[in-house]
């Protein structure tokens, strides 16, 4: 169905986080070993985690092709076609220069802040340097740009922090720009704590530089000679590679003093962060920075006035910084080209969830929910319809599959009652109980509320206990009003973002859900049978064959019966502890959850 | 009990070694801590009142640290720590089940309890580690594994175990009938099946 390819000169293997989870390595070794005529690279993550481990083959003539969920058993046939002795590798082929349709996945996104990852050796300052890298920086500084022209381009650009508040860029700049002090910070913000959201981590892991060059330009911007790059412990593939490009850049005279031989200076360090949510809030993360347990404080004063260390000090999201180089490249105008009204430019998400394609998605402002999952995400991946989108983890909600329709916009998502957040886009389909993803975000918010305000601190208690006991199906009707009132409480009543945004998930449930919560008080029963106190696990007669498996998987040996007799199997309910581990192992779908 | 033999001995020069690179001022307590934690696994308290009687840093704002943030232990750990991942993706799509089956392999029956008795394998709940779409995920050691079914983290923590000359402890008398669903593969052939 296509030409033969002509001889295999690279391949290219994606080794982020997940791709390594997928067994990258393994593929890397085996192409080594089995085509050692040949250059093999490794890129960052792609961002079609679906598709890992995902590799791609340039032939000599330019030709390239996109491989997907290859693993050691699909190398042999993938080398053979490239050999010209055998058929095209059709399940694997996400996409080829001869074929360049099909990956709709790409074709509908528009790649800014990842306009390098999965395209580039993250490790690498040369390659990036060919994509055009560190040519802004080297822009601003031979042409003598001044700092207030450079935050004048990002205000053209309506560029808005892409940490989740969406405060404006350059707006925020100014502040630190003027405030007074030789001593300023930058702080590269990479403390992604909302469970479902990877996008800092890809781009620390896959295109550093990026990042490294918009601390550059932000740096120069507001006249900060020091900079600290603060990254969760929990990346350490980031860890290593931002530094690493710490590195490098020192040595080729893009960080330091007299950066390029012009009058700017500056240096970066990475601080690791040590797992607490609450950091991602600037005050608290100063705090952590400067050793102390990283509690928030009152502003004003803002950071931009006194910050770290007492100096004014800036603090931008990764994607944020990843975003500058861009638009000083390209210009600010060219930048608010894309988006909408009061969303310029593209976001980046992270589909997870039950959804076809997930991975790493970057969509231009003004795209529909629904567009994202649908056109891009490709719909759900279980046969059941979605039912709703969570957005933005714990700060955010969970919207409903009849508001699909709403842009993507920070005004129209907030009108919702979730926010843009970060960009963790979770799927859920029928199968998952609101109530329980209610709980499930009150517990985290519970654990990782610092404590210092006593709203935040007890009232997210009090709404956990209060979820639990409707999921374990003990919660009466007033329990549903206590609820929906210590929420507004909590939100109205603390000092951050944290304790207020973490009633969100409650009442954005509250608001399109609110007949589970009521079949889980007055029917006792959970809609989407997720919750254990209201389920029961039973074995289905006609369907069982008596091959015993759930037996030796369940955990308190609650299943008797007699090998290959059907009819005697039954699950013991006193014991039954509603774990599902029956109903994952079971190859006949004969266990009921009711 | 067995786990106080999980205590590990502390080197006074290392720790002076890292108080010398990382630094001794507040700004420092994080760093130290995590230097401390990566050698031993926890925060063993000696190593604690090394920092803080060589340094300028207090025992309050150390130990205040220490306990503010979630990495950071001061229970001895396992030779290996499995981390699940509970993140959203995770759980929605049943890392609870993740856990329920790893504890059943390990043997560990008392809720508050997260190490195996014979001191091998502890189990961590961590917040997101960043690849949702392979949810639900864990790590054992530095190594990811991802779409798991409760059967597939028994293997996967079986086949490590194997490879680390560890032993998974508690039902012995399973072990044979447990060890013979692994060559059949159930978790795959279902798969295959969907």
């Amino acid at each position: 169905m296509s030409a033969q390819p002509s001889t295999p000169v690279t391949i290219i293997v994606g080794e982020g986080t997940c791709g390594i989870a997928a067994g990258a390595k393994d593929v890397f070794e085996t192409f080594r070993d089995m085509a050692p005529e040949t250059e093999i690279k490794t890129v960052g993550c792609v961002g079609m985690c679906h598709e890992e481990v995902m590799v791609e083959i340039f032939d000599d003539e330019g030709g390239s092709y996109l491989y997907g969920k290859v693993d050691k058993k699909s190398i042999p046939a993938i080398l053979k076609f490239h050999r010209g002795e055998g058929a095209l590798p059709g399940d694997h082929l996400i996409r080829s220069s001869v074929q360049p349709d099909g990956a709709e996945y790409l074709t509908r996104q528009t790649r800014i802040a990842l306009r390098n990852v999965g395209r580039l050796d993250p490790k690498s300052l040369e390659e990036y340097r060919e994509r055009g890298g560190y040519r802004s920086i080297e822009k601003i500084l031979t042409d003598g740009i001044s700092p207030e022209e450079v935050i004048e381009e990002i205000k053209t650009a309506g560029l808005r922090g892409r940490g989740g508040a969406g405060f404006p860029t350059a707006v925020k700049w100014n502040f630190a720009r003027s405030a007074k002090g030789d001593e300023k910070y930058l702080i590269c913000n990479g403390d992604e704590g909302d469970p479902g959201a990877f996008m800092d981590r890809s781009l620390l892991e896959g295109d550093p530089h990026s990042v490294l060059e918009g601390m550059l330009i932000a740096a120069y911007a507001i006249g900060a000679s020091f900079g600290y790059a603060y990254i969760r412990a929990e990346y350490p593939l980031a860890v290593e590679h931002f530094g690493k490009a710490i590195q490098d850049a020192r040595i080729a005279g893009f960080l330091g003093k007299n950066i390029l031989g012009h009058a700017f200076d500056f240096d970066v360090k990475i601080k690791q962060g040590a797992g607490a949510f609450v950091c991602g809030e600037e005050t608290a993360l100063i705090a952590s920075v400067e050793g102390n347990r990283g509690m928030p404080r009152i502003r004003p004063p803002f950071p931009a006035v006194r910050g770290l260390f007492g100096k004014p000090t800036i603090i931008n999201n990764v994607e944020t910084l990843a975003n500058l180089a861009w638009i000083i490249e390209k210009g600010g105008a060219a930048y608010a080209g894309i988006g909408t009204g009061e969303s310029k430019g593209t976001k980046v998400f992270a589909l997870a969830g039950t959804i076809k394609r997930g991975g790493l998605v970057e969509v231009p402002m003004g795209m529909t929910i629904r567009e994202v999952l649908y056109d891009i995400g490709g719909g759900p991946s279980t046969g059941r319809p979605i039912k709703a989108v969570q957005l933005g983890g714990p700060s955010g909600g969970c919207i409903p599959e009849s508001l699909f329709d709403t842009p993507i916009e920070y005004e129209a998502l907030n009108a919702t009652g979730a926010i843009m957040g970060s960009g963790g886009m979770v799927v859920m389909d029928t199968r998952s109980c609101m109530v329980d993803i209610a709980r499930y975000f009150l517990e985290f918010t519970q654990i990782e509320s610092c404590g210092k305000c006593t709203f935040c601190r007890i009232g997210t208690l009090r709404m956990k206990e209060l979820l639990t006991r409707i999921c374990g199906g003990e919660g009466t009707m007033e329990d549903i009003d206590m609820l929906e009132n210590v929420a507004h409480q909590v939100k109205s009543s603390s000092l951050c973002g944290l304790g207020q945004t973490a009633p969100n998930p409650v009442l954005t449930t509250l608001k399109y859900f609110r007949d589970e919560y009521v079949a889980h008080v007055e029917e006792k029963r959970c809609p989407a049978g997720v919750c254990k106190g209201l389920i029961t696990h039973t074995i289905v007669k006609d369907r069982c064959t008596g091959c015993s498996i759930c037996d030796r998987y369940c955990p308190v040996d609650a299943i008797t019966g007699v090998v290959k007799q059907p009819g005697s199997w039954v699950i013991d309910q006193e014991l039954c502890i509603n774990c599902g581990m029956c109903v994952e192992v079971c190859n006949f779908d004969a266990i009921r959850v009711q | 009990m067995e786990q106080s033999s999980l205590e590990a001995t502390v080197d006074k020069v290392l720790v002076q070694k890292w108080i010398a690179e990382i630094g001794s001022d507040a700004p420092a307590a994080v760093p130290l801590l995590q230097a401390v934690q990566n050698e031993y696994g926890y925060l063993p308290r000696e190593a604690m009142n090394i920092i803080v009687s060589e340094t300028d840093i207090s025992a309050s704002q150390l130990f205040g640290v220490a306990t503010f943030y979630s990495q950071f232990r001061l229970d001895p750990v396992g030779r290996f720590i499995i981390k699940v991942c509970h993140g959203t993706a995770c759980h929605v799509s049943g890392a609870d089940r993740i856990n329920t089956a790893l504890r059943q392999s390990l043997g560990i029956k008392d809720e508050k309890e997260d190490t195996a008795r014979n001191g091998s394998y502890t189990i961590e709940d961590v917040a997101c580690i960043g690849c949702c779409s392979l949810a639900p995920v864990m790590l054992i050691g530095d190594e990811t594994f991802g779409n798991l079914k409760g059967a597939d983290a028994q293997r996967s923590l079986k086949k490590h175990a194997r490879q680390h000359g560890e032993f998974l402890p508690g039902h012995e008398e399973k072990r044979s009938e447990a060890d013979a669903p692994e060559k059949k593969s159930p978790g795959k052939k279902k798969k295959e099946m969907l």
